[in-house]
């Protein structure tokens, strides 16, 4: 069926995303004074719950897979849409989704909401392009489109110094960052006469004297990436734009933005940058990628663990995930039996953390708008006024931190398995000695919601309000961390054979 | 056609179903949930004769039902685990016997437990059900590891059980002992499962590809075993995983030197101490060597070692058994040399004669404690035989029942225990003429045959004999129709049992077909094939050595002799203490008898060694504490100090940021480009 429509329609998901992002302009301008919050969220859920639809309609269509006839290259091959790319089109529509729900509750009382909605939904699109892209040039362009909007979402509390400030940051060092990736891009387009990933692969292959200029470019290129997904060095944004940003904002921007990072690394370093090229080139990015992971984890771990504030923790933790799921390149190896395995395995961590971390952020979001405090003591007692919302946080926090029967368990179970297999076992080691620690922190959120008593009797007043699409949206995302549990057989298959169409 | 082994997991369910009853409404049932036990019991009792008839019929099953795990691993070996059951006639025997004794168990408790206003009924037939599902279970059990898991349910009920008067000082910390005596073997046996798994990649017991098929086609050198940890000799591997899963065996039959927690166990109430020894959990140890027989006869060493422990512990526990004040611990150690017996003839390769005995014993001890139960119920649970006497004339249906009990455990003609006791000496001679270490196990067996004599007669003698010697003997509490009744059953199956398997008299007289029990377990009338007495006997390491006379001579002077010094104890008791006031004479004994009271010190051994392995495990504990702990500590520190550090360099200037971003791409730059050589 899908073979008879033109091949244009494997970018249908992106078209949902861009003409709903259109679409919430164009309600806003005809009504520009009216407090179309509601309506707002509406159409943002709907438009992107449809290219959620199109996405995982055509995941199971089998479009772009290897068995029915390969990935579809669009606009002079700028563009292709794979299974991996429909794959990451659906974690960031269900993020998307998750978090405008939550945001109807959360700018209740906002004087503009409108424009948020828009941003968000425009910076999915710029996400699902970034899937999409064939060429280095797409990329830029898609990440800035990423990029954009979110500088503007961090600081969107325009009256709340932590807000404007913590987007004045995230832009400075977003600017630079994408500075350098540029740069980057022009170095291997220098050593390689192509932007085109095909053409990249081929040069490199060819350097002929070019491999410093390459390798320069390369590294700088690791640098946008790890950027994009908060990884050291280039993660002293993210603390501070989540803990500034509106809960909803940080809960998009550490699980769909961080997504979008890992897609261009995942794409980039398999079909532009192959492992084998670059190593006989002397251009050792696994190594670099190892390095950067091993360090990731361990420095958002142990910062993790001495936080006070909820919010921050959360901040810090989603930096550890990306050094997670950063063992998923820097565990790729010239002749790995389980490359695939182990790449498959860090998409399927990132779809799993996608719903865990944003209900976890989506659930501080809540405690926000109640009013309740940041801190892990203002927390205590919590399960006694809000049961559900409660037991839904400790499923997201038991998840994080990779216990048993929890989704997050088998995706990191599968992404160490990975890179043992393939020879890893030090990053493995870090990763789970790393999972230990993770407990501490994770569990403290737990016993204070359940165990600890609240500071005053009237401490728990605070919670007068039932935010609606807040509690939908966590329990929803709590219910997907479970049931991803006797799902995960599906999304892995998918995960790896994606990542197999890779290599 | 009906499958009636589509119908061998009712046997095991019928009896959860009434354990989950009894347990969520058993308050609400009259008697406390005893008749759902009943029916249940009953139940499964029915089936498991349509069962033996349908084994009998040529029909055997072995079938997997559920496998719970595959394509999984230990180490370099693939594995499957799965739920089966295994019905051939041997365990098609032992439902029978697991399932009529539970039966009676129960109704003899509506007199034991409920007659006698216990509180807290629902919970003890909630355990008995359980107990009989768990026994049950591990007797179709398919699989060494669904047996183990039985296995363990099977210790759980008896610590339950044993522990069922937890109010009083002396049944918890029985059953506790229990527990943690029998879990010490079970701690190797579980060893001895994962050994099995990892060297044969299955745990099955029959067919093709089960563990005893393949460990005799690895031996022939027709096969191979998937692994052996490095360089051990394959037949040394085979006698070391043998004797592992012997430790479960050891703990759970109560052989030396893990015996020590069944006398304790006497704390339970009566009707569970018959079923723990003569159908439940003691025999669950001696069936397992059965079940797995095919693979122990491929060792040599585990046999003899097998057969050395078992003719050692039936003499040993029966000189404790001398000095018994009560009766219910004459009992029990009656029982341990009992099974000990069981072991001897399994150790030197009488497969048939273990399962023999093993038979005839589950009826004549059930018989023997019920018995003691309704002497315990009559004299108002005074256990001690010196307060009793003289009731012979006022329980007279006890008292024959018991009498017929007493006879089969001496071993005297014609009662059951006679003919399977003289089988598994018979066996240990012939087999033991040619094996010192099988001869020694044989001579200990024999010298228990006077000694079990004169402590079974010593006490029916004072209990039922002699002038009443208190008043509650003078005037015992009647029993009812639910005590007389199951004692009558078991008493007519202690006289007549013996006569399914007449080996001596086959052999003498020469008539064919009356060793039914022999043929039975031969597949003669169907059965699986790797699982007969035949090819036991063929795999086993045995040749037959006999006395003067041939076969013929040494059957007869092998009765004669067991016969002759059964009788011989239980005249030498006949005259001690078949008198109207008997006294004590262990003072005769001397130095000894503080040694049989105290039953060899080895509870104090065994206190002793558990306070030097407190002192092993306080080393432990320090370096738990001072290197793990320390190691975890430290880690914590490390990361709460590096944290904190990390969170200083988060100062919160993005200039500073910009800083450390450049200067860590350009250190990922230099590494990378001089390791690369990207500046030459």
């Amino acid at each position: 069926m899908v073979n008879t429509l033109p091949q244009v329609a494997a970018l249908l998901p992106v078209f949902l995303l861009a003409f709903t992002g259109l679409a919430l302009l164009l309600v806003d301008t005809i009504s520009p004074d009216a407090r179309s919050n509601t309506s707002m969220a509406v159409v943002g859920a709907l438009g992107s719950l449809a290219a959620l639809a199109a996405s995982v309609w055509l995941v199971v269509s089998g479009t772009g897979s290897a068995d029915t006839g390969g990935a579809i290259t669009l606009f002079a091959e700028a563009i292709k849409v794979d299974t991996m790319a429909l794959f990451f089109t659906a974690i960031f529509a269900s993020v998307t989704a998750l978090v405008v729900v939550a945001a109807h509750d959360y700018f209740h009382d906002h004087a503009s909401p409108a424009a948020f909605y828009s941003l968000v939904v425009f910076a999915a699109t710029g996400m699902a392009l970034l899937a999409a892209a064939n060429s280095l040039a797409v990329v830029f362009v898609a990440l800035e489109m990423v990029s954009l909007p979110s500088y503007v979402l961090v600081a969107y509390l325009k009256q709340d110094r932590g807000s404007v400030e913590a987007g004045m940051k995230y832009f400075l060092v977003g600017a630079l960052s994408s500075a350098i990736f540029l740069f980057g891009i022009s170095l291997v387009y220098a050593a390689t006469g192509s932007l085109l990933f095909a053409g990249v692969a081929e040069g490199i292959g060819s350097l002929a004297g070019l491999a410093g200029v390459a390798g320069l470019g390369i590294v700088m290129i690791v640098g946008g990436v790890a950027y994009k997904t908060a990884s050291v060095p280039f993660h002293f944004w993210a603390p501070e734009a989540y803990e500034g940003a509106p809960a909803p904002v940080s809960a998009f921007l550490s699980s769909a933005s961080k997504a979008a990072g890992f897609v261009v690394a995942f794409r980039l370093f398999t079909e532009a940058f192959p492992v084998g090229a670059s190593l006989t080139a002397g251009i050792d990015w696994v190594l670099a990628f190892g390095v950067l992971a091993a360090v990731t984890m361990t420095l958002g771990n142990f910062a993790a663990a001495v936080q006070e504030e909820v919010k921050r923790m959360l901040a810090y933790s989603s930096i550890g995930h990306a050094g997670y799921v950063l063992i998923g390149v820097a565990a790729l190896s010239q002749s790995g039996s389980a490359n695939d395995a182990v790449m498959g395995a860090a998409m399927a961590h990132l779809l799993v953390y996608g719903f865990m971390n944003t209900g976890a952020f989506l659930f501080v979001a809540m405690a926000e708008r109640w009013g309740v405090g940041r801190t892990f003591e203002d927390y205590a007692g919590l399960s006694r006024r809000a049961p559900v919302a409660s037991v839904a946080m400790a499923v997201f926090m038991f998840s994080l931190a990779g216990l048993p029967p929890f989704a997050g368990f088998f995706s990191k179970y599968f992404l160490f398995m990975g890179a043992i297999d393939n020879g890893f076992l030090w990053l493995a080691a870090f990763g789970a000695v790393n999972s230990v620690i993770s407990l501490y922190y994770y569990s403290r959120v737990v016993k204070a919601l359940f165990i600890d008593d609240p500071a005053s009797s009237s401490s728990l007043d605070a919670i007068d309000v039932r935010p609606t699409g807040l509690y939908a949206a966590v329990v929803f995302a709590a219910v997907a961390t479970v049931l991803l549990l006797p799902g995960f057989g599906p999304v892995i298959e998918t995960a790896e054979a994606a990542a197999s169409a890779l290599f | 056609m009906i499958d009636v082994f589509s119908y061998v997991p009712a046997i095991v369910l019928l009896p959860f179903f009434s354990f989950l009853v009894a347990l969520g409404v058993g308050k609400h049932l009259p008697k406390g949930g005893a008749f759902g036990g009943i029916a249940a019991t009953a139940g499964s009792f029915l089936l498991s004769l349509w069962v033996l008839a349908t084994v009998a019929g040529g029909e055997a099953a072995n079938r997997t039902l559920y496998t719970w795990a595959d394509a999984g691993g230990i180490g370099p070996t693939d594995i499957e685990l799965s739920f089966g059951i295994l019905i051939d006639p041997l365990s098609a025997l032992m439902l029978v016997i697991v399932t009529l004794v539970a039966l009676l168990v129960h109704v003899f408790s509506l007199g034991y437990m409920n007659d006698e206003g216990e509180t807290g009924l629902p919970r003890y037939y909630a355990g008995l059900g359980l107990f009989s599902a768990s026994m049950l279970g591990f007797v179709v059990a398919d699989n060494l590891l669904m047996a183990f898991m039985f296995f363990e349910l099977v210790g759980l009920c008896s610590y339950l059980l044993i522990g069922f008067h937890f109010r009083e000082p002396g049944p918890p910390s029985a059953a506790k002992k229990a527990f943690l005596v029998t879990r010490f073997g079970d701690y190797f046996f579980l060893i001895g499962v994962v050994a099995v798994l990892a060297t044969f990649g299955t745990a099955q017991f029959a067919g093709e590809g089960s563990f005893p098929a393949l460990a005799e086609a690895a031996l022939n050198g027709s096969g191979s075993v998937a692994w052996t940890p490095g360089g051990v000799e394959l037949q040394t591997w085979l006698t070391v995983v043998g004797l592992l899963v012997l430790g479960g065996v050891v703990g759970k039959s109560a052989q030396f030197p893990l015996h020590t927690w069944l006398p304790d166990a006497m704390e339970g109430p009566t009707p569970v101490s018959a079923l723990i020894h003569a159908a439940t959990m003691v025999a669950a140890g001696v069936y397992l060597v059965a079940r797995m027989y095919g693979f122990y006869a491929l060792s040599p060493t585990a046999l003899a070692i097998i057969a050395f422990i078992g003719g050692f512990t039936a003499l040993f526990a029966a000189t404790m058994g001398l000095v018994k004040d009560e009766l219910k611990q004459v009992l029990a150690y009656s029982t341990i040399s009992q099974y000990g017996y069981m072991m001897l003839a399994l150790g030197a390769g009488g497969y048939v004669a273990a399962v023999f005995h093993l038979t005839t014993h589950a009826f004549f001890k059930a018989l023997l404690f019920l018995g003691a139960g309704a002497v315990i119920i009559a004299m108002h649970h005074n256990e001690d035989m010196w307060d009793m006497g003289g009731l012979k004339s006022k329980m007279p249906v006890t008292y024959y029942t018991f009498l017929a009990g007493s006879l089969a455990l001496a071993g005297i003609f014609p009662f059951a225990g006679f003919w399977s006791k003289d089988e598994i000496l018979y066996e240990a001679l012939v087999h033991g003429l040619n094996d010192p270490l099988l001869l020694g196990g044989y001579l200990m067996g024999l010298l228990a045959v006077p000694v079990t004599a004169f402590y079974t007669f010593r006490m029916v003698f004072l209990t039922f004999h002699g002038e009443p010697r208190s008043a509650t003997a003078r005037d015992p509490e009647p029993v009812r129709w639910n005590v007389k009744g199951p004692l009558t059953v078991l008493g007519v199956l202690a006289v007549v049992t013996g006569f399914i398997n007449m080996v001596p008299v086959q052999k003498v007289l020469g008539v064919e077909g009356i060793d039914l029990l022999h043929l039975w377990l031969d597949n003669h009338w169907g059965g699986i094939d790797g699982l007969s007495s035949h090819h036991y006997a063929d795999i086993g390491p045995y040749s037959s050595g006999y006395l003067v006379g041939g076969e013929v001579g040494t059957v007869l002077v092998g009765a004669a002799v067991s016969l002759g010094l059964a009788l011989g104890g239980l005249l030498v008791a006949w005259r001690l203490y078949n008198v109207p006031s008997p006294t004590e004479h262990t003072a005769k004994l001397g130095g000894i008898k503080d040694v049989l009271y105290n039953n060899y010190y080895l509870d104090e051994l065994q206190v002793w060694l558990a306070y030097r392995t407190e002192d092993v495990a306080g080393g432990a504990n320090t370096f738990d504490q001072g290197i793990i702990d320390g190691v975890v500590n430290g880690v914590s520190s490390v990361s709460l100090f590096g944290g904190s550090r990390v969170r200083r360099l988060q100062s919160g200037v993005v200039s500073q940021y910009a800083t450390l971003l450049t200067l860590g791409l350009v250190a990922l730059l230099l590494a990378l480009g001089v390791s690369g050589g990207w500046f030459l």
